[in-house]
């Protein structure tokens, strides 16, 4: 008569999400978002201070602008140092750190640019992934951005790799025809 | 009469702790991982549908590299072949062949994506750059799947054996810890990324 009185106690005792494991369990798995990501502080974060306050300030008024009028959410970022990680990854990490983008739409997009590191990188949400495909986010980067990072014009570079990218934001295209434009396999 | 009382008050705390975080967080916890593991066999099988369209490509333009482009194709027929269900996801040895022809694969392409240092021609080539661009896109999507998918098995091992739930685990529904997935192929130092320092890279 008293076991079940005992077993009640037991779960009584442990109505909150923190319990212990029953057993050890191995080491929690890397940090996804290791501390350390710059704040969002608006749609154009310079850490690296390479854009002027003029080209910050377009920069701004147009990504404002697609978000209003079109639905996605674009941010452009440059930053000091990846902290030693590969850019894949802390791109998609950072992205995700600040949810861009609608969270059942799925339609961030973010442009990285790691100046010291000499790399950038389109980072494009799920659902954007039939408007910003990768071979359309490829051509941007091999034309509109290398050319003039490679002068470090970096404001020339990222001014004409977000203009394209928000061409696109803006196409009235179906999703199949650019597909078809932009040579996607499927 | 006291030990009525004592039931009537503890049932519903007991249930409240049940449905809390410990019996109904396995299915929950479970479903994450499988729908997590869908997402990484949607990008192998997008990775298997480029490399078709890029053997050929990169025959036209190096037909004398026979051998990595049937190494290529002949990894490919060996990886789509096996296939892994959500619920052999608590099958370690299944996952391991799963793993290896995926791995194989990977180690198979690699000279692939290499070629085009020394095939200019086949650089420059539109359709070519298309495809490349494709594949990279895809082994970017393969790395965070897998990440994303072996972050949501930990959390479901660690569910079925955290107090209360690995009560509801054993008894209930008999789980089994489920294995994490392990790429052995070096990924992100090998595949080609951009970078605007030099002269010539950057594709």
């Amino acid at each position: 008569m008293r076991k079940p009185l005992l077993l009640a106690a037991l779960l009584l005792g442990s109505t909150g999400c923190d319990a212990q494991p029953a057993q050890p369990v191995q080491a929690p798995a890397a940090k996804l978002y290791s501390p350390g990501y710059p704040a969002f502080t608006g749609r154009v974060v310079d850490l690296a201070e390479i854009l002027t306050s003029a080209e910050e300030e377009r920069l701004a008024a147009k990504l404002e602008a697609v978000q209003r009028e079109v639905g996605p959410q674009f941010a452009i970022v440059t930053v000091q140092s990846l902290n030693g990680r590969p850019i894949e990854e802390y791109s998609i990490d950072l992205a995700r750190h600040w949810a861009l983008g609608d969270s059942k739409r799925n339609d961030g997009l973010m442009l990285l640019v790691a100046p010291n590191e000499r790399e950038l990188r389109i980072e494009v949400g799920k659902g954007l992934e039939s408007r910003v495909t990768d071979p359309y986010a490829a051509r941007v980067i091999r034309e509109q951005a290398i050319p003039e990072l490679k002068a470090a014009a970096y404001g020339k570079a990222i001014e004409a790799a977000s203009d394209a990218l928000i061409a696109r934001l803006r196409s009235r295209a179906s999703d199949a025809e650019i597909a078809k434009e932009d040579g996607v396999i499927s | 009469m006291n030990r009525s009382l004592a039931t009537l008050f503890l049932a519903p705390v007991a249930a409240v702790s049940l449905s809390g975080c410990g019996v109904n967080s396995i299915p929950t916890a479970e479903e994450q991982a499988k729908a997590k593991w869908a997402d990484v066999q949607a990008a192998y099988q997008r990775r298997a549908n480029l490399i078709p369209n890029l053997v050929a490509t990169t025959k036209g333009a190096a037909a004398s590299e026979n051998q990595i482009l049937t190494g290529v194709t002949q990894a490919r027929a060996n990886a789509t072949r096996i296939t892994l269900s959500g619920d052999q996801l608590t099958d370690p040895e299944a996952m391991k062949r799963f793993q290896d022809a995926q791995n194989q694969l990977s180690a198979a392409i690699l000279p692939l994506q290499r070629l085009q240092e020394n095939y200019p021609d086949l650089k420059s080539q539109a359709n070519f750059q298309t495809l490349m661009s494709q594949l990279e896109g895809t082994e970017n999507r393969i790395n965070i799947s897998i990440r994303d998918y072996n972050e949501a098995v930990q959390s479901y091992n660690t569910t079925i054996r955290t107090f209360p739930a690995v009560i509801g685990a054993k008894v209930i529904y008999g789980a089994k810890p489920m294995a994490t997935y392990q790429a052995t192929t070096p990924n992100a130092d090998q595949a080609p990324t951009v970078d605007f320092g030099t002269g010539n890279s950057g594709g």
